[in-house]
């Protein structure tokens, strides 16, 4: 294998290297402590020049450099030495300089030294989530650090997930968590086109110590991305990364009817009258042997995920320089759902010969071209769509073939799906009907378009300078721009089109397109005191003035009768005002005006909206000896959402024991770090509702007659204001036995006042049955843990490294105050109780005389009667109670496994797929799930399916699909080699190369029956789920 | 030091950068409240925008769905998904029972209230006098309109005085939590509105997709029948009768058809393209047409040969001989248009031939004869000949031949359940669906006794407001 390599190598060699190289000598060795451990990515650099290279994680470097150069070795933490060169083997020992420990990046400051952070923020290492393929940002945060919950709705390329931050913070206003990426507040749906591998680390701010300076916008938590910069000094550093993956569909955990069992079923135990029910044994044998089609088989395909990436880091004395390029590309694994992707990204960074004055641009340009199939989540879909290929698998009839008979797919349907009629014509009715469902989807993801094109570009540029002793003063202006064009065929040669834009009409189809676009724009200055006023006390302080404005804008078109010729092109649209004539209603075998038709007449449509947000907030902070510190923040933020309240002021103080400092500790050896953190403050949340949410509006528009009509619009308190979250936070970080175990426990009680709810109305009174006001209070308690164990260190001995690591959070969120007790129906948000809580009747099975339904009346006693008033609160919540993730890093030489399995556990969602294929109501056009099979039919006998007599009973199901959603999921494991940079130095180009395969997703425990028990949405109701993933890759570090 | 200066510099940077008057910021795409009406014409938008949020017979709060679906017309389609299955299975609670219908008339209401209540703001100059009292009439005639709907769904019984009523919202509040006042009072309310309507009403304005004088009487003439003053309810009828003449068979079809006439049309919620309510919707899918509601098969057996609402009702791409029947309903058809654009006649004639024939059955001393020439009058047009109907015996004998012929002639116009609750104590029927009608599971039968003839106030409204009284039985 090695001699392989080499050899291959060396092509390479023979091809540029010698050229460019010839004069220079390689030089290696290997970097280490004091106490001579490997130092992984020091710096080795070539003194005057922009040469230089990292340190792998064996401390070992290789660099080519002229006799007589100097090459300075560093690394943080560490005091530099110089050398000079006179041999080809340079080991060098790296004293500790000042302590210098891990940072933690916080808002506004960049990064700090963690120990003097008393604020609650988990960090997630950048090298964690690189090379995953998962599209979305959020989406890779799942399992990733305590306190951090991460649902995604949909496994579709380019969908984003839910993030909640120590529970649901807010009922109606917005619950996500800010994200700033670089010092820009950016949207919070639009992940797609980012790319993860550009990210060097995100923090999540969780307590108001930390997020107060956000003030109204702070209240869910605030994540902020750090991307890649060039580290000064560290010279040309070129990478090359590639990934392929396929995806897979997950376990299917339930069981339909294949064509025997259903067409025995229809004729022998379904009431009524369907196709099932005149076949004979054999005939029925005859047609199930002819097809029996597993429809899961024909939706799911294998998609798969393609990356290459080449980013170039360079870094100077005074300037630093990280740039990169990424395609990539993403198949779902359905047809029709794919993802592809350019991004860049550059940061530039620069100071003074002097270092008082420095600056920085950052910039981020993406482009992603996605691809839509119909799911459960897509445009306000609810999953029931019968062209949504997760439909097919439950409903999807298995007695139809799929195919053609010359082998082909058939996207059309049979006679026996209603969509032929006995000529062979395609009947358009029945096309587009209940029982042509599996070909109407299959129709629909080949022949129509659902197609998101998004420009997304964040860019700032800031810059500082220390222009007086103690004092600095500094600003940045900061972008975030997204233009999504959104682009909608209905083919005239699809089934849907045969209905677009109606039946009659002669020409078909239809083309949408909406323009979207979003500007997010951030101005900031501030002025920084920072001052040792003696040895032992520090101080910092600073003030700052900021402006933010957004500005929405949106318009679109629907243009009808679409030329099958010029397919997506205006040019073959019908022109709006074509009259047709479909009827003849005085028979006079003339075209009469009252008999004109218009079916082609384009819609159209446009918006705007805006909002703007001007604060002054401030810091402090004291360190006393390292031992003691205390943190302030006040910011006071002016908003135009609320013309009557626009000011609100927002503040929190913190105060931190750095415990290990104490003298009194220098003896206990086995503790290395210990601290203890307190904080309380006060966030808001302004975000809720529309952005003129103060005032009363009235809506214009095509009314009555197609005339101009004025209506109110959604009626509104007009002194509403933010909702305020209270939050307080005491936690201790600590580390034992030279941090080996290291972790943070946290304990939090937040409690969110004058939340936007629904204040309850007198329709009768006043028109409307509730207006959203600040009336409800609601609170977060709950635990953060995040703990890690370095089991075995590698050592200049010991070749192994084993890492386990864990996170959990337990989360009690409770109304506290909610006019009217609860809002809701069946998942009600009530008074003393979680937010989104189940509300139903208590579902008690089949009596075994009689084979009838049963339920829990609203005293527990069994009834046969089901009463809506029975329903009782089931002590079920939707939001988890529980969630984390844990796993372990193991690394052996060049070897490394890492895995983190993902949980969420104590959620409970409606099962309402499962409840479609065990309605037997629907048995005469749907499969059904097996279980059906079982239904009563004799008394005596004990099921829980009732007595098909009952018909179907999904409007009397009481409680019956409320099920357990907790999942325990591997959610990524990766083994990697990386080549040892002895073997590498021989190549004279490469310095790192790193080979992995990775699984993601790969199993899920649960007891959900259905493909995926993840979501945000409450109800499941055939989700497109998130795939298995399995993907192989390498990186080349040159 | 004199880096110094450089502070109050930056910190004047500070506040300009969160500088105040950015922050007033107004909608682009919609009006504010407080300035949206300046002028006649913006009245004339807010009445089009008052009348357009009255359930134009689709879609969410429709009655024609409701007093077809949960009644004896209908039964479950061949391509029912569970499409409607509450209204079948006659699931009448306080949390979605009313299919909104409270909230969506009493929002109506308020936006006639809102009009009315800018329209208190503007001076009209002499020009726009007569343009200012039309809105005025009209949304005074919609008001009393839209309160009587509220107060036949939601009174257990209209036929007492002092009964409880509904609230009859006359302000516009955002703060009100009122009582139910007695179906006396309402009716006064009704008759207050509509008076006024009647005095403010030009009598140039004839365009019957709006309120008119004849829509005024129309409705004093269907009020007076439901609240039993029926010497009321023959004078406006014959006020009406004297006035219009009923659809032959060519123009009954017409009328539903593509509503291409309106001969014997009072009053009808115009559905145009692009502002269509899709009534037809109520029982099919979108697009293809598929039933998920069909009309009864007993419905479908008592329309006979010769009888125009035969081939009106039953649409062609009925199959009455496939087992099951499909019986496609055709009231709504696509048209002639298409786009199953079909306008909601909610007042005709015919139906106040059977007004008038009702007060005569039941009025003090009732003119039995009378009743049956009314209903005759109704079956003649019908059916294109001269029918005959015996002269009615006995109040009992009345009420069945009348309510059998509005059934006829009023299905899938949203009268079937009101007539089953208005008759029920009369000819002590509840609901009774045909057996054929109520397969699987579906209840056959609604006895008179249910509390589910009249609506739960609902939930909501109880929720909110400690001053409301739920009818009785939920």
């Amino acid at each position: 294998m090695r001699t392989k390599f080499s050899g291959i190598l060396t092509l390479f060699l023979a091809l540029f290297v010698q050229i460019l190289f010839a004069q220079q000598q390689t030089v290696s060795g290997t970097v280490t402590d004091d106490t001579g451990l490997p130092l992984p990515g020091a710096t080795v650099l070539i003194e005057g020049t922009n040469t230089g290279k990292t340190t792998d994680f064996d401390g070992n470097y290789s660099i080519k450099a002229n006799n007589g150069q100097t090459l300075v070795f560093s690394y943080v933490g560490f005091t530099s030495q110089k050398i000079k060169v006179t041999s080809a083997t340079i080991n060098v020992q790296l004293k500790q300089g000042e302590a210098l420990e891990a940072v933690t990046i916080v808002a506004y400051g960049g990064a700090v030294n963690s120990a003097k952070v008393a604020s609650a923020i988990a960090t997630v290492d950048g090298s964690t989530i690189e090379q995953v393929p998962i599209n979305s940002l959020d989406q890779i945060l799942q399992g990733a650090a305590a306190g951090v919950s991460v649902n995604t709705g949909s496994g579709q390329p380019g969908q984003s997930g839910t993030i909640l931050i120590r529970g649901r913070g807010s009922l109606q206003g917005d619950i996500e968590p800010l994200f700033v990426i670089d010092g820009v507040p950016v949207d919070q749906d639009n992940f797609r086109s980012l790319n993860q591998n550009d990210i060097e680390s995100l923090s999540v701010l969780k307590d108001a110590a930390a997020t107060a300076i956000y003030g109204n916008r702070g209240s869910g938590g605030v994540v902020i991305v750090t991307t890649k910069k060039g580290k000064k000094g560290s010279g040309l550093n070129i990478q090359y990364r590639t990934l392929y993956g396929v995806a897979v569909k997950p376990k299917t955990r339930f069981e339909v009817m294949n064509a025997s069992q259903f067409l025995t079923f229809q004729r022998d135990l379904l009431p009524g009258n369907q196709f099932g029910d005149s076949l004979s044994d054999t005939q029925i044998a005859a047609i199930s042997a002819q097809t029996n089609t597993n429809w899961s088989d024909i939706f799911f395909q294998q998609g798969t995920t393609l990356s290459h990436e080449l980013s170039i880091s360079t870094g100077s004395e005074n300037t630093s320089s990280y740039t990169s390029l990424q395609y990539y590309k993403q198949e779902g694994i359905t047809l029709g759902s794919d993802l592809k992707r350019f991004s860049f990204r550059n940061n530039f960074n620069g100071s003074s010969e002097s270092k008082k004055f420095n600056y920085g641009t950052t910039l981020t340009l993406n482009y992603s071209v996605n691809n839509f199939i119909v799911d459960a989540t897509r445009g306000g879909n609810t999953g029931g769509q019968l062209d949504n290929p997760f439909i097919v698998p439950y409903i999807g009839l298995p007695y139809l073939s799929p195919y053609n008979p010359d082998g082909s797919l058939n996207l059309v349907g049979t006679q026996g799906s209603g969509a032929l009629n006995a000529d062979g014509t395609v009947n358009a009715s029945g096309a587009n009907g209940f029982v042509n469902t599996a070909f109407l989807a299959l129709n629909t993801a080949r022949l129509n378009t659902d197609q998101e094109n998004e420009f997304k570009a964040v860019g700032s540029i800031s810059a500082d300078y220390n222009f007086a002793k103690n004092l600095t003063a500094g600003g940045s202006v900061g972008i975030d721009y997204t233009n999504i064009e959104l682009l909608q065929i209905t083919a005239p040669g699809s089934i849907r089109g045969l209905i677009t834009p109606s039946q009659a009409s002669e020409e078909k189809g239809s083309q949408s397109e909406t323009f979207f676009r979003d500007a997010n724009f951030i101005a900031n200055a501030f002025l920084r005191y920072q001052n040792d006023i003696t040895e032992d006390l520090s101080v910092t302080a600073s003030l700052y003035g900021e402006y933010n404005y957004s500005n929405t804008q949106s318009a679109g078109f629907t243009a009808f009768g679409l030329n099958p010729a010029l397919p997506g092109s205006g040019s073959g649209f019908t022109a709006g005002n074509t009259a047709e004539f479909p009827a003849d209603s005085n028979g006079d075998g003339v075209d009469d005006p009252e008999d004109q038709v218009f079916n082609y007449i384009p819609g159209v449509a446009s918006s705007e909206s805006e909002i703007a947000l001007a604060s002054v907030f401030a810091t402090a902070a004291i360190d006393y000896q390292g031992k003691y510190g205390i943190e302030a923040t006040i910011r006071r933020d002016q908003t135009s959402r609320f013309p009557k309240n626009p000011t609100g002021t927002f503040w929190s103080v913190a105060g931190r024991w750095n415990i290990d400092n104490e003298d009194f500790m220098s003896e206990v050896d086995v503790i290395s770090t210990l601290k203890l953190r307190v904080s309380y403050g006060v966030v808001g949340n302004q975000n809720v509702g529309s952005r003129y949410q103060g005032l009363q509006t009235v809506n214009a528009g095509p009314s009555y007659q197609l005339g101009t009509g004025y209506n109110l619009g959604t009626l509104v308190d007009e002194n509403i204001k933010w909702e305020t979250a209270n939050k307080f936070n005491v936690g201790l970080s600590f580390g034992l036995w030279n941090n080996r175990l290291s972790g943070e426990l946290d304990y939090y009680r937040e409690v969110t006042k004058d939340l936007f709810s629904q204040k309850l109305l007198s329709v009768a009174g006043t028109g409307y049955n509730q207006v959203t006001a600040n009336v409800a209070d609601m609170s977060n308690t709950g635990v953060d843990l995040q703990i890690a164990y370095d089991i075995l260190r590698k050592s200049a001995t010991n070749p192994w490294s084993v890492k386990i690591f864990a996170n959990g959070n337990y989360n009690k969120n409770e109304v506290e105050r909610l006019p009217g007790g609860f809002t809701g129906n069946t998942l009600r948000v009530a008074e003393g109780r979680p937010a989104n809580t189940w509300h139903q009747v208590r579902w008690a099975g089949v009596d075994p005389s009689n084979g009838q339904p049963l339920y829990l009346d609203i005293n527990g006693d069994i009834t046969n009667v089901f009463n809506p008033d029975d329903a009782v609160y089931l002590d079920k919540n939707f939001d988890p109670t529980y969630t984390g993730g844990f796993g372990a890093d193991i690394s052996y030489k060049g070897f490394t496994l890492s895995s983190l399995f993902s949980f969420v556990a104590d959620r409970y969602r409606q099962n309402s797929s499962l409840a479609i294929v065990e309605d037997v109501g629907l048995a005469g056009f749907a499969n059904q799930s097996t279980t059906i099979l079982n239904a009563w039919t004799t008394p005596g006998q004990v099921t829980d399916i009732p007595s098909l007599s009952f018909g179907g009973l999904r409007a009397v199901d009481g409680d019956r699909y409320i099920e357990d959603a907790s999942f325990l999921r591997l959610r990524n494991v990766t083994l990697s080699y990386t080549v040892d940079s002895k073997i590498l130095e021989k190549t004279n180009i490469l310095s790192g190369m790193r080979i992995f395969v990775q699984g993601t997703n790969l199993v899920t425990w649960t007891k959900w029956r259905g493909f995926d028990p993840e979501s945000n949405q409450s109800t499941g109701f055939f989700d497109y789920p998130v795939p298995r993933t399995f993907s192989l890759g390498f990186d080349l570090n040159f | 030091m004199k880096k110094y200066f450089l502070i109050p510099i930056i910190i004047t940077l500070l506040f300009a950068v969160s500088c105040d008057d950015q922050l007033e910021r107004f909608p682009v795409d919609s009006l504010v409240e407080e300035t949206a009406y300046q002028s006649v014409s913006d009245l004339e938008a807010g009445l089009r925008g008052a009348i357009n949020s009255i359930n134009r017979g689709g879609g969410t709060a429709s009655l024609i769905a409701f007093n077809s679906i949960f009644t004896d017309n209908t039964r479950i389609g061949g391509n029912n998904g569970g499409q409607q299955l509450n209204l079948l299975n006659q699931i009448l609670n306080s949390q979605t029972g009313d299919q909104g219908t409270w909230a969506d008339r009493y929002n109506a209401i308020n936006n006639f209230n809102r009009v009315l209540a800018g329209a208190a703001a503007i001076t009209p100059g002499a020009s726009e006098t007569s343009a200012y009292n039309e809105v005025l009439a009209q949304c005074y005639a919609f008001r009393a309109y839209l309160h009587h709907d509220v107060l036949t769904y939601y009174s257990e019984d209209l036929l007492n005085g002092s009964a409880l009523g509904v609230h009859y919202q006359n302000t516009v509040s955002t703060s009100d939590f009122p009582a139910r006042a007695t179906v006396a009072e309402n009716l006064t309310e009704i008759d207050n509105d509509l008076t006024l309507a009647a005095s403010l009403m030009p009598s140039s304005s004839t365009d019957k997709n709006f309120a008119t004088q004849d829509f005024i009487t129309f409705l004093r003439a269907r009020v007076a029948l439901y609240s039993g003053d029926y010497t009321t309810a023959i004078s406006n009828a014959n006020s009406l009768i004297s006035s219009y003449s009923l659809a032959n068979q060519a123009q009954y079809t017409a009328m539903f058809n593509g509503d291409t006439d309106t001969t014997e049309v009072i009053f009808k919620f115009d559905n145009v393209q692009g502002n269509n309510s899709n009534i037809a919707f109520n029982w099919i899918f979108t697009g293809t047409g598929g039933n998920f509601i069909e009309m009864s098969t007993e419905l479908f057996g008592l329309f006979t040969t010769g009888d125009v609402r035969r081939t009106v009702n039953v649409d062609p791409a009925s199959d009455p001989g496939a087992n099951p029947p499909l019986l496609t309903i055709g009231k709504y058809p696509a048209g002639a248009d298409t786009n199953y654009i079909n306008d909601y006649k909610a007042m005709r004639l015919s139906e106040i031939y059977l007004i008038r024939a009702e007060a005569h059955a039941r009025k003090a001393a009732p003119d039995f004869a009378a009743a049956s020439a009314d209903v005759n009058a109704v079956r003649t047009a019908r059916f294109g000949s001269p029918q005959t109907t015996a002269a009615y015996t006995s109040l009992n004998e009345a009420i069945t031949g009348i309510k059998a012929e509005r059934r006829l002639e009023l299905c899938y116009e949203g009268f079937r359940f009101v007539d089953l609750k208005r008759y029920r104590n009369i000819l002590n029927q509840g609901i009774e669906r045909d057996a054929s009608d109520c397969a699987g599971g579906i209840p056959c039968s609604l006895p008179v006794s249910s509390e589910k003839f009249t609506f739960p106030i609902p939930q909501a409204e109880i929720n909110a407001n400690p001053n409301m009284t739920q009818n009785s039985g939920y």
